[in-house]
């Protein structure tokens, strides 16, 4: 019995602090300094999609600081990992939020990842910008403190892939392989739109993240006779089935989505066939291809802030540029936020975002109804060594 | 869907399964070769088998040695890394008096150790292959596709169980080692040095799991994942019957096909979960597998 | 005599410093405490099968699951006080616990050890295909529990009630093992026939078992939905199965102090090296292999007593 008065003193105690009205200070928050949370998969098998963008990001930051900061005050950052995991990337929040006391989040590159934070980030009132994660589930319906897309979204990624394969490729019939998760579905979604829209038929196959025998769905697909193939998993499925293609004697044209091109040089090597390269093309979503004339401002500026990470190989990784234009909006919402700003300023400021970022292949657009920020894409050929871009941009028809 | 593609993925299905049917045939192998000779179910045999992986990857690509000395050379590591596992941890958990649980636990602790040396070197952040030792040509059989690198690694595969099933029935060790599987005391009495024999069954399991990881890597790219292969070899040794050694070969030439017809037939989803469904089936139903004999008591 | 009082003392200095807690430290630690609590039910539910009953049931997570879902849902659809909505989960895991119980009977050790094991993945793979139900891969977003108009919106506000729950399962553990049951479940784990001998029912003891342990692993994904907004598949695995099994077996098998120990310790060392995925697998690996290899029966050795003293023959050359 001895137990339950400690108990009830708890209860009383802790009901106290809960009735103690909380500070409205605007935490993160001082005459100088502006502490922005920073988050992205910087470790473990998705590191490619997160390590460097948050590094460009970061870049662009201490560029601004350079400059004088915004208003008179520089930004500070605190780091976490979320390692691509809804779990993590909560709990990385959550310190970010309550221990770190951060004024604002930018971060996270996995949009299941992402989507998990997103009841917390409102009951929280914190502005959340994204990094380049899509993110649609957090961004339809759109919520008052979630920003993002800035890649672009998975709604668009379908709409424009079925766009190209219909109008460049001239397909009637077209197999679709994405993921049965929630990412795969929100391309499916804009992918069946589209394609009901300008009248092709779709062949849908979709298939678990961590799948290691492809055949089965390649050879229904091979089956259904489609006359491109559009492939949206992400990067290690995307060998599998590139090699498996070909195995199963697939000539024609292969469209492969932007979040399955994180590496390259690997995907080649792992397919070991240049021959399964005959006929492939790339969704990109920047302006140029990675590392290509209109874009080498960020890959000097990279160069300059990270020598040593340059020289290694296999860096800059894919992505990187994708960080500066969620760095730039959240630049940008800051200035227009004025010299005392809240977070209700940024927020507004947010929601009327609209500039060119000078990196991706459409402008950066945030309306109060609409949060997904690039909704373009441009496509190139790839032999397996050099690319070739493919004029016009495809765009997505599907809207909320 | 038509007779006509009903016939060619059941085709498709059966050849692809025996294919990789076959590597889950030898780590299931390996599972109860260790489990029938010290009745400790190795936790560990996905995280060895990626060892195998991974080891064979930095002497490939890091150290930049040719395959020659590769091969041979992987399978002594694990093989040896097996063998020292068993002698410095196992035998100091039954030295102190730890029974069942606690060596299973003890084999956990291998793999959440080797999954994280892994991680930390930082190789598993990409998936990476191996390079093929046989050109990925394609096959026709009936109208089935395999590549040449699946048949090597099937006609592999069945050459090793041969050699296996000789070691075992006629060789003194393999004897020796079923003899400490039946009766480890009476074994005792004979003569045979049970830490030794011990020590060779886990070296004889690091091998086979060195072996599957060199066969089928070109095949399904490594990652710190693939441990999750167990899970299939666990399935195999189960429906096989878990102290029958033809019938884990039984068993993971079903759980191969199987995988594949589930995914042909039923949908892509469904084949993540059909392994479970079939251990579950195995043990409600008919606990002791296909070739398991009698159902075992286990002492109370 | 002497352990009672370290007990006591034990429980007191708990009590100060999670008083005290809330006053000096920010929300994140409170999240950390809320989850101990949560590791330390799921951990005293483990103990039941496993170190009361002898009972290999390694789909402990599974139940923990469906407790986190069907409060979640429940919490979502009807806004009940919330203790209504983590008995739900409870009793609907203690159903499917007994039910399971039913694979008990009929295996002993590694074949129980593997069907509970299949039976927790295929109930992870429903977790993550069950789109209606669960959310799917997308994770379930849940609203917040209430308590007759009270919100808990976050970790400060349910942490009192948290560790009001964690306290009330610590309490019934310990008076399970003082009670005729606890004795008859640990008949049962020494040896199956001598118990039957005693009339003993075998059978009910060991259904029970399971679905008592289920039902602590319900209750715990309760006290889960109590201070987290979203849930996602991917912790409901082998892997959250595996920790809480470390955390019983190297606080010791068939002990309650070493359960809550085991808990605690994990625990931190999950959450606290959360950022060196790496480091901390490592560091289970270590202790695990090492714990195992000098201290098996864990740190608490529990009621291990035995009347008479097993004869060994000479140690293995």
């Amino acid at each position: 019995m001895k137990f339950y008065k400690p108990l009830l003193l708890c209860a009383t105690f802790c009901a106290a602090v809960m009735s103690v009205a909380h500070a409205q200070q605007e935490p993160g928050l001082t005459d100088k300094t502006i502490k922005i949370g920073l988050f992205a998969p910087l470790s473990g098998n998705a590191m490619a999609y997160g390590f460097d963008v948050m590094n460009a990001a970061k870049m662009y930051y201490d560029k601004i600081n350079k400059e004088g900061g915004i208003h008179g005050r520089k930004l500070e950052f605190v780091v976490e990992d979320d390692r691509c995991s809804a779990n993590d990337l909560l709990a990385a929040v959550k310190k970010l939020t309550e221990q770190d006391k951060v004024f604002m989040l930018n971060g996270g590159s996995c949009s299941g990842a992402v989507v998990g934070a997103r009841e917390y980030i409102e009951r929280a009132q914190i502005p959340y910008v994204m990094l380049n994660a899509s993110g649609d589930g957090a961004l339809y319906p759109p919520s008052k403190y979630i920003y993002g897309a800035f890649s672009i979204s998975q709604r668009a990624v379908g709409g424009s892939m079925v766009q190209f394969a219909a109008e460049h490729l001239k397909g009637k019939k077209i197999g679709y392989i994405n993921h049965d998760d929630a990412y795969g579905g929100w391309n499916l979604e804009a992918a069946e739109f589209q394609a009901k829209k300008i009248g092709v038929d779709l062949q849908v196959q979709s298939i678990n993240p961590n799948l290691t025998d492809v055949t089965a769905p390649m050879l229904k697909i091979r089956a259904a006779n489609p006359d491109v193939l559009i492939i949206t998993t992400y990067a290690r499925p995307v060998s599998l089935l590139v090699k498996k293609a070909q195995e199963l004697g697939w000539s024609k044209p292969i469209v492969i989505a932007v979040n399955g091109t994180a590496d390259l040089k690997q995907l080649v090597e792992n397919v070991g066939n240049k021959d399964a390269f005959k006929n492939v093309y790339l969704q990109e979503v920047m302006l140029d291809v990675a590392g290509g004339p209109k874009l080498k401002w960020v890959y000097d500026m990279y160069k300059a802030y990270y020598p040593e990470l340059a020289a290694k190989p296999g860096y800059p990784q894919t992505y990187m540029p994708y960080g500066i234009p969620s760095a730039m909006a959240v630049v940008n919402a800051l200035k227009a936020a004025g010299p005392n700003p809240t977070r209700e300023k940024v927020l507004t400021a947010l929601s009327q975002t609209k500039f060119d970022s000078g990196v991706m292949a459409g402008p950066i657009e945030l309306t109060p109804t609409d949060h997904a920020a690039q909704k373009s894409a441009i496509y190139l050929k790839f032999d397996g060594e050099s690319m070739n871009v493919v004029p016009d941009t495809y765009r997505s028809l599907w809207t909320y | 869907m038509s007779l006509n593609d009903s016939w060619l993925f059941l085709q498709q299905g059966v050849l692809s399964g025996l294919v990789t049917g076959s590597v889950y045939a030898l780590l299931a192998i390996a599972i109860v070769t260790v489990f029938k000779t010290t009745d400790v179910p190795n936790f560990a045999q996905g995280e060895m088998f990626m060892i195998g992986g991974y080891v064979a990857l930095t002497l490939l690509l890091i150290v930049k040695w040719p395959y020659a000395v590769v091969i041979p050379l992987t399978l002594v590591i694990v093989a040896m890394g097996g063998a020292l596992f068993q002698r410095v941890v196992m035998e100091r958990v039954t030295g102190s008096k730890g029974v069942g649980v606690q060596l299973v636990i003890a084999t956990l602790g291998l793999a959440y150790g080797l999954k994280g040396l892994v991680r930390q070197t930082g190789l598993g952040d990409t998936p990476r292959s191996l390079p093929p030792l046989v050109s990925g040509d394609a096959v026709l059989i009936g109208d089935a596709v395999l590549t040449r690198l699946d048949i090597a690694i099937f006609m592999v595969a069945l050459v090793v169980m041969a050699l296996l099933y000789l070691m075992f029935n006629k060789t003194r060790i393999g004897k020796a080692m079923r003899a400490v599987g039946m009766n480890p005391r009476a074994a005792q009495i004979v003569g045979i040095r049970l830490s030794h024999i011990r020590m060779l069954v886990w070296a004889l399991s690091g091998l086979i799991s060195g072996l599957a990881a060199l066969l089928i890597a070109p095949k399904v790219l490594i990652t710190p994942d693939i441990a999750h292969i167990a899970i299939l070899a666990y399935a195999a040794a189960i429906v096989g019957g878990f102290t029958s050694l033809p019938g884990a070969v039984l068993g993971g030439f079903i759980i191969g096909i199987l995988e594949n017809l589930v995914g042909l037939f039923i949908s892509t989803n469904a084949i993540v979960v059909a392994p479970f469904l079939a251990i579950l089936l195995t043990l409600i139903v008919r606990p002791q597998g296909l070739l398991g004999g009698k159902p075992q008591l286990k002492k109370v | 005599m002497k352990s009672i009082s370290h007990d006591r003392w034990a429980l007191l200095v708990s009590a100060v410093i999670l008083l005290v807690l809330p006053l000096v430290a920010s929300g994140y630690v409170l999240y950390i405490v809320n989850l101990l609590m949560v590791f330390v039910v799921l951990s005293l539910g483990m103990h039941v099968v496993i170190g009361e009953a002898g009972q290999f049931a390694l789909s402990h997570t599974a139940f923990y699951g469906i407790g986190i879902y069907t409060a979640g849902l429940i919490n979502t659809a009807c806004h009940p006080p919330f203790f209504i909505s983590i008995l739900a989960g409870g009793l609907l895991s203690a159903v499917l616990g007994y039910v399971i119980g039913l694979l008990a009977l009929r295996m002993r050790d590694i074949y129980l050890a593997l069907a509970t094991f299949a039976f927790g993945e295929a109930m992870q793979w429903v977790f993550l295909n069950w789109d209606k139900v669960t959310g799917g891969s997308n994770g379930m977003r849940m609203q917040p529990a209430e308590l007759f108009g009270l919100k808990l919106t976050n970790d400060l506000q349910a942490y009192p009630f948290v560790i009001g729950v964690a306290a009330l399962m610590l309490w019934l553990t310990v008076i399970l093992s003082r009670s005729q049951y606890g004795s008859c479940l640990r008949a049962v784990r020494e040896s199956e026939v001598a118990a039957m001998a005693m009339g003993i029912n075998v059978k009910a003891m060991k259904q029970s078992a399971f679905a008592i342990s289920a039902a602590f692993a319900g209750i715990a994904g309760g006290m889960y939905t109590l201070f987290t907004s979203f849930i996602h598949p991917e912790s409901l695995g082998f892997q959250t199965t595996i920790l809480v099994l470390t955390m019983v077996v190297v606080g010791g098998i068939g002990s309650v102090r070493g359960a809550v120990l085991g808990a605690i310790v994990f625990g931190l060392i999950s959450e606290l090296l959360r950022q060196a995925l790496s480091v901390q697998e490592i560091i289970y690996g270590v202790i695990l292999m090492g714990f195992m290899m000098f201290k098996p029966k864990g740190l608490f050795a529990g009621n291990q007593k035995r009347a008479a003293t097993v004869i060994t023959p000479a140690a293995s050359a």
